[in-house]
């Protein structure tokens, strides 16, 4: 995706973010979950699909157009909450956005299949981790980035000693 | 009760939960945890090699597994820079964890950023997930570098 403007970037072209962001963005994640798993039915799984969109969208386009991070940027100016406190790259919250889509894709599958009540599990499942996220600043995608950046480069082969050397 | 008000209630439940596990885990989150007295680990000197930590003529060191994303590991990097500026036998590196997978598999790091704290005889003497405070790690390392010495 090609750079946007009046964001962040780093020396290798990666996306910055605020750390506020991915925080504020969980706040409204985790009040539509909640709201659709108390009301359940059409509206409720009308607003998992919209849940569903916004995760496919950050991780599929990056996080320079999530819609909540636009939403946030908007905020932000609005209310004049100040420069970041610290910047990070977009990789592990962007990661946890793929995780979320995961999960809340399997909950729409399991509606259309007619299991209900194992969707709504899948949707108390990302309820949590969003919760988390937003009450504590506590994000488990981004912890499991580490996981996955392992497993990736494992299969793709352990780097020689001198590869290693270089990237120090 | 209705199904909705039921909902309700279970919903509010798990936000209530998941917010006091996530509490306990800030809490935990930076402890330094020191090795038990008794069990001596001991890093693996290829291991110390492959991170390119030196402890020859050294009292301690540490390893700090990082990974090129992680905004916590450059608050560790400002604690460690902070502990050796004083302190002319303390060494340390900072590496990145998916680099290091056979250090990482014998110590059972799951997460970045993770301490190993050594002693000049790479004995491990603490770890710390998270960001630790900087004084908590001073007492693990003047406790043993310099027992009689002033506090720092």
């Amino acid at each position: 995706m090609a750079p946007r403007d009046g964001l962040a970037y780093d020396a290798d072209g990666r996306l910055l973010i605020d750390v506020r962001g991915p925080r504020f963005g969980a706040a409204i994640t985790t009040a539509v979950l909640a709201v659709a798993l108390v009301v359940q039915g059409p509206v409720g799984v009308a607003l998992v699909a919209f849940q569903t969109v916004v995760f496919a969208v950050a991780t599929v386009l990056g996080l320079a157009w999530s819609p909540y991070g636009t939403l946030f940027r908007v905020v932000k100016r609005r209310l004049d909450l100040g420069p970041p406190p610290a910047t990070e790259h977009e990789g592990p919250p962007r990661f946890a956005q793929a995780c979320g889509l995961a999960v809340a894709g399997a909950a729409l599958v399991l509606f259309a299949l007619g299991a209900s009540t194992a969707g709504w599990i899948a949707v108390g499942v990302v309820l949590a981790l969003s919760t988390l996220l937003a009450t504590t600043g506590i994000c488990v995608g981004c912890e499991l980035y580490l996981l996955a950046e392992r497993t990736r480069r494992r299969s793709a082969g352990p780097r020689t000693a001198a590869e290693t050397e270089g990237a120090r | 009760m209705t199904p909705l008000v039921l909902r309700l209630t279970l919903v509010l439940l798990l936000l209530a939960a998941v917010t006091l596990a996530g509490w306990w885990w800030n809490r935990r989150d930076g402890r330094v945890r020191r090795a038990d007295d008794d069990a001596t680990t001991r890093v693996a000197a290829d291991h110390l090699d492959a991170v390119g930590l030196d402890l020859a003529g050294a009292d301690a060191g540490a390893v700090l597994l990082g990974s090129p994303t992680c905004t916590p590991c450059v608050a560790v990097e400002r604690v460690l820079r902070e502990l050796s500026a004083d302190r002319p036998g303390f060494r340390w590196v900072k590496v990145d964890a998916a680099d290091h997978l056979a250090l990482t598999e014998a110590h059972k790091v799951l997460r970045v950023p993770t301490l190993l704290v050594v002693d000049g005889d790479r004995r491990l003497l603490a770890r710390t997930s998270g960001v630790p405070v900087a004084g908590d790690l001073a007492a693990v390392l003047d406790g043993d570098e310099d027992r009689e010495g002033a506090a720092a």
